[in-house]
């Protein structure tokens, strides 16, 4: 299995505290890994160490090479927060604009972006702004707006934080039929449990435990060690 | 980093300055006004010991108002700073030429979503505070 992505000896301090020590693991090609841990554990700054965006020791490769804009590129990452992604006057603008700046045809680009809007129950809000969308629809917005250009590799902070059991289940089907590796950050269990084969358990900026999702993720004392439960 | 805050403000006070030119009544100093008093706050956040200030003044004095004002002004600096960030990230993540077609396009989009944000931040920050009895 080709490592899409391979972070050693990780570490992060913000501000005077020390907030990851250490991090080191790898994901292969297809593989689908949950980043599981309490509030303030460190999910999001390791999503954003990773991506090169908070200052950061050790190293990060992206598909086999030093993280590059290329590379960078060929990620689908979704912040915590929708609306930092969400910016333009339309959802369908805000979907094509990665298509269209990479040089494709503005038909099949539109094409693809309806497509995505309806693979998250978008269909019918392509002409909308993100601001006049509720909170959750603004996540399966944000969503549909990395899926539409088919990313290697799938990096999701929270994605079921404000989506009702629905949206859940829909999105746990199209996650599942996705056959693209991705890092899913979340303390929702029985939501990576369903769609995660692998977990990481961080505790305090530290990896706890790293092993299949089922026995992680069903090990209440593991968690409760980790101040989850 | 400081430029990336600083872009908004910039973007704002470039706006005021061109409204002003082309409305023909005579420019004004606010556009530099604005630029300058943001750097102030900025310069202010990191020397003052934030901290400590509170808890030092009487409640209901004019010198709490300062404080109180002081507080608020910072603390929706650092929000405008950390959303703008984020966004000119997210945004950078999705262009993969970062002078490829639509790059000036979102770029502009991108700003001028973050002055409408700051603009919902502040009246439901100010709802918060109505309701937590604070304000007039
Ligand atoms: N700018 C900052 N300066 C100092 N410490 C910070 C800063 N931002 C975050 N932290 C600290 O880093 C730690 C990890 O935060 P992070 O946002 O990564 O947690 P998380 O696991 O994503 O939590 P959540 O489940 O709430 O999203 C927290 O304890 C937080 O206090
Ligand atoms: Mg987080």
């Amino acid at each position: 299995m080709k490592p899409v992505l391979e972070v050693a000896g990780l570490c992060c301090r913000l501000g005077s505290r020390t907030v990851l020590r250490n991090i080191g693991f790898s994901l292969g090609e297809g593989q689908a890994v949950a980043l599981v841990g309490a509030n303030g554990a460190g999910k999001s700054t390791l999503l954003w160490a990773i991506l090169g965006l908070l200052p950061s020791d050790g190293e990060v490769r992206i598909f086999g090479r030093p993280r590059s804009r290329d590379g960078l590129a060929r990620l689908g990452v979704v912040f915590q927060n929708p609306e930092d992604q969400l910016f333009m006057p339309s959802l369908e603008q805000d979907l094509t604009l990665p298509l269209l700046n990479r040089g494709e045809a503005p038909g099949p680009a539109r094409e693809k972006a309806l497509e995505a809007l309806e693979a998250v129950g978008l269909a019918g809000y392509a002409g909308t702004p993100a601001q006049r969308l509720s909170l959750g629809q603004r996540k399966r917005a944000a969503i549909a707006s990395v899926l539409v250009s088919s990313p290697s590799l799938l990096i999701l902070d929270e994605p079921t934080a404000e989506l009702d059991p629905r949206s859940v289940r829909q999105l746990t089907a199209l996650l599942n039929r996705l056959p693209v590796a991705r890092l899913i950050a979340s303390h929702h269990l029985e939501f990576l449990q369903a769609t995660t084969t692998r977990a990481l358990l961080l505790s305090e900026g530290a990896i706890a435990a790293d092993g299949p999702s089922g026995s992680v993720l069903g090990d209440e004392g593991l968690l409760a060690g980790a101040g989850l439960i | 980093m400081i430029l990336r805050r600083l872009a908004p403000v910039l973007l704002f006070a470039a706006v005021l300055f061109l409204m002003q030119w082309f409305s023909g009544r005579g420019l004004t100093a606010l556009p530099f006004l604005t630029v300058a008093v943001f750097l102030a706050v900025v310069l202010l956040g990191r020397w003052i010991p934030w901290q400590s200030l509170g808890a030092r003044v009487r409640p209901g004095s004019r010198l709490f108002s300062l404080v109180l004002f002081l507080h608020i002004t910072r603390h929706f600096v650092s929000i405008l700073g950390q959303e703008t960030t984020r966004v000119l990230q997210a945004r950078a993540l999705c262009l993969r030429r970062r002078w490829g077609p639509g790059a000036f396009r979102s770029l502009a989009w991108a700003l001028a979503g973050i002055l409408g944000r700051s603009l919902v931040r502040a009246e439901r920050f100010y709802a918060a505070q109505l309701l937590r009895g604070l304000g007039e």
